[in-house]
């Protein structure tokens, strides 16, 4: 049972890692063949990962309302939402019109979705500007020159500040392009060889915490 | 309580109207203050520009309704000028979610531009799998989407005649709100299939694409809802972007207005307490 569940997809993993590593670099059209299939199964794999995701959700929110723990009120919205959006969904064929008529699902979409996920974006705009007056306070020299950067950089991106403040444009332009982009890279370089010795170590069984704990 | 102590604590509710008033009354009385083109912007304009007639442009409006304030206008304006160049247009989307709204604006744009489903443009929907998807359709693009949003089999769309995979692609943008997105478009696309590609993000995102927009990696970045105004400007039809942009101009001056306020008022605190150690 050992090799079922730790050699065999130590295995795995080290044939496939290095198969698909190997695979960028052989452009035969038999290399092409297997990445066109192992894409195609990762497409497929995709779509019952889904089923699992919103099949956990309702797993999840139903233990929350057969033990009427706190907030259970809305794990009921979200069950109403859900089962509503679904059956609306199945009975249109998954389509929001049909003929240029509106579907109920495509009502659900555009008159709920839509304006629902619109403001909850919108909101943010005065949690920002709130959070920006209590919290964005020139508390030491680095915390002031992120300060002037920040507002640099807001006069410079709308028109009023470039009309107001003309050099604010190009200012912020070279903070962007250069001192951002810079700092961005930096941290994208580090980030990459992480990732680069943190496949290596899967590939080659240091890294094991993807299997899981368990009997052995 | 000093009046800077008071300042400091003032109730957010007066913050949430200052934003309110900035945002709602620019909307209701424009000012319509001119909109400098940046070269960021202009990279994705002028790739689109020298693209022939007829060439293949694919859009990934890879974005779901919460950043449809600053996303729609910039596949709005994309579109538009898409379809007045000729372009054959093949649309998609990564995010489930923003299928529909995908669907609903592609078909807007093209009827208002009076194109032809099937022969000027067609719209995949959406498929799982993220990047796996981007993969496929660089190795095959029939093999990741066989039939497009209404069902219709791929091979038989006269728009996408000689199209097999992603290479065959002549200009490709990814307006992108999060991953996946214009990243994954250029790791999992562009590297590997080597088309022209720009991109479109929110303007939280925009500065976070500058690396691949200065290495090359991205011929262009349409950023947030300035990009979107700027790209109106530059096909000279000018919409919800450019209408905005005076309500964006408002709400940004009021933000740096607060913060000076709060840290003139943190500032003298921070005198007041050195004095008084100093006394004392």
């Amino acid at each position: 049972m050992i090799f079922l569940r730790r050699q065999l997809p130590l295995l795995i993993t080290l044939i496939t890692g290095l198969l698909f590593a190997a695979q960028y670099y052989v452009p035969h059209p038999a290399s092409e063949q297997m990445l066109t299939s192992a894409t195609k199964w990762l497409q497929i794999i995709g779509g019952f990962a889904l089923i699992l995701g919103v099949t956990s959700l309702f797993h999840q929110h139903a233990v929350k309302i057969r033990r009427q723990e706190a907030g259970w009120g809305y794990s009921l919205v979200l069950y109403a939402g859900m089962i509503g959006t679904i059956a609306v969904g199945l009975w249109a064929n998954g389509k929001e019109s049909v003929d240029g008529a509106m579907t109920a699902f495509g009502w659900v979409y555009n008159y709920m979705m839509v304006p629902l996920q619109g403001t909850m974006f919108a909101i943010l705009a005065f949690f920002i500007a709130s959070a920006a007056y209590r919290s964005f306070r020139a508390k030491s020299r680095e915390a002031a020159v992120l300060l002037v950067a920040a507002m640099i950089v807001m006069m410079g991106r709308v028109p009023l500040g470039e009309y107001l403040i003309p050099l604010s444009g190009d200012v912020s332009s070279w903070i962007l392009n250069v001192l951002n982009a810079s700092v961005r890279r930096a941290i994208l370089i580090g980030v990459s060889l992480g990732a680069v010795a943190l496949s290596f170590k899967i590939i080659f069984g240091v890294e094991r915490s993807y299997l899981g704990g368990g009997k052995e | 309580m000093s009046l800077a102590e008071r300042m400091l604590k003032i109730d957010r509710r007066i913050i949430f109207l200052v934003i309110g008033l900035c945002t709602l009354l620019p909307l209701l009385y424009p000012v319509g203050l001119p909109i400098r083109i940046s070269s960021e912007v202009r990279g994705v304009y002028d790739h689109m520009e020298s693209l022939p007639e007829r060439s293949v442009f694919l859009l990934s409006i890879d974005f779901d309704p919460a950043s449809k304030p600053e996303l729609h206008p910039q596949a709005i304006a994309l579109l538009r000028h898409a379809f007045r160049k000729d372009l054959r247009v093949i649309a998609m989307t990564l995010w489930v979610s923003g299928t529909g709204m995908a669907e609903q604006l592609v078909t807007q744009v093209a009827k208002e531009m009076g194109k032809e489903y099937g022969k000027d443009y067609a719209f995949l929907g959406w498929s799982p799998g993220g990047q796996a998807v981007i993969i496929n359709m660089g190795q095959d693009l029939y093999s990741a989407f066989p039939s497009d949003y209404g069902g219709k089999p791929t091979k038989d769309l006269p728009v996408l005649d000689g199209v097999r995979n992603l290479k065959d692609v002549a200009y490709m943008v990814s307006l992108g709100a999060g991953r996946p997105g214009v990243e994954e478009w250029y790791v999992f696309g562009k590297d590997k299939y080597k088309f022209e590609l720009g991109g479109g993000c929110t303007g939280v995102m925009a500065p976070g694409l500058y690396p691949l927009l200065r290495s090359g990696q991205i011929n262009g970045l349409i950023g947030g809802l300035r990009g979107a105004a700027e790209y109106e400007s530059l096909i000279g039809q000018k919409g919800k972007a450019v209408a905005g942009m005076d309500a964006q101009s408002a709400t940004h001056l009021a933000i740096i207005v607060l913060v000076i306020i709060c840290n003139v008022f943190y500032l003298s605190l921070q005198r007041a307490a050195r004095t008084q150690r100093q006394i004392g």
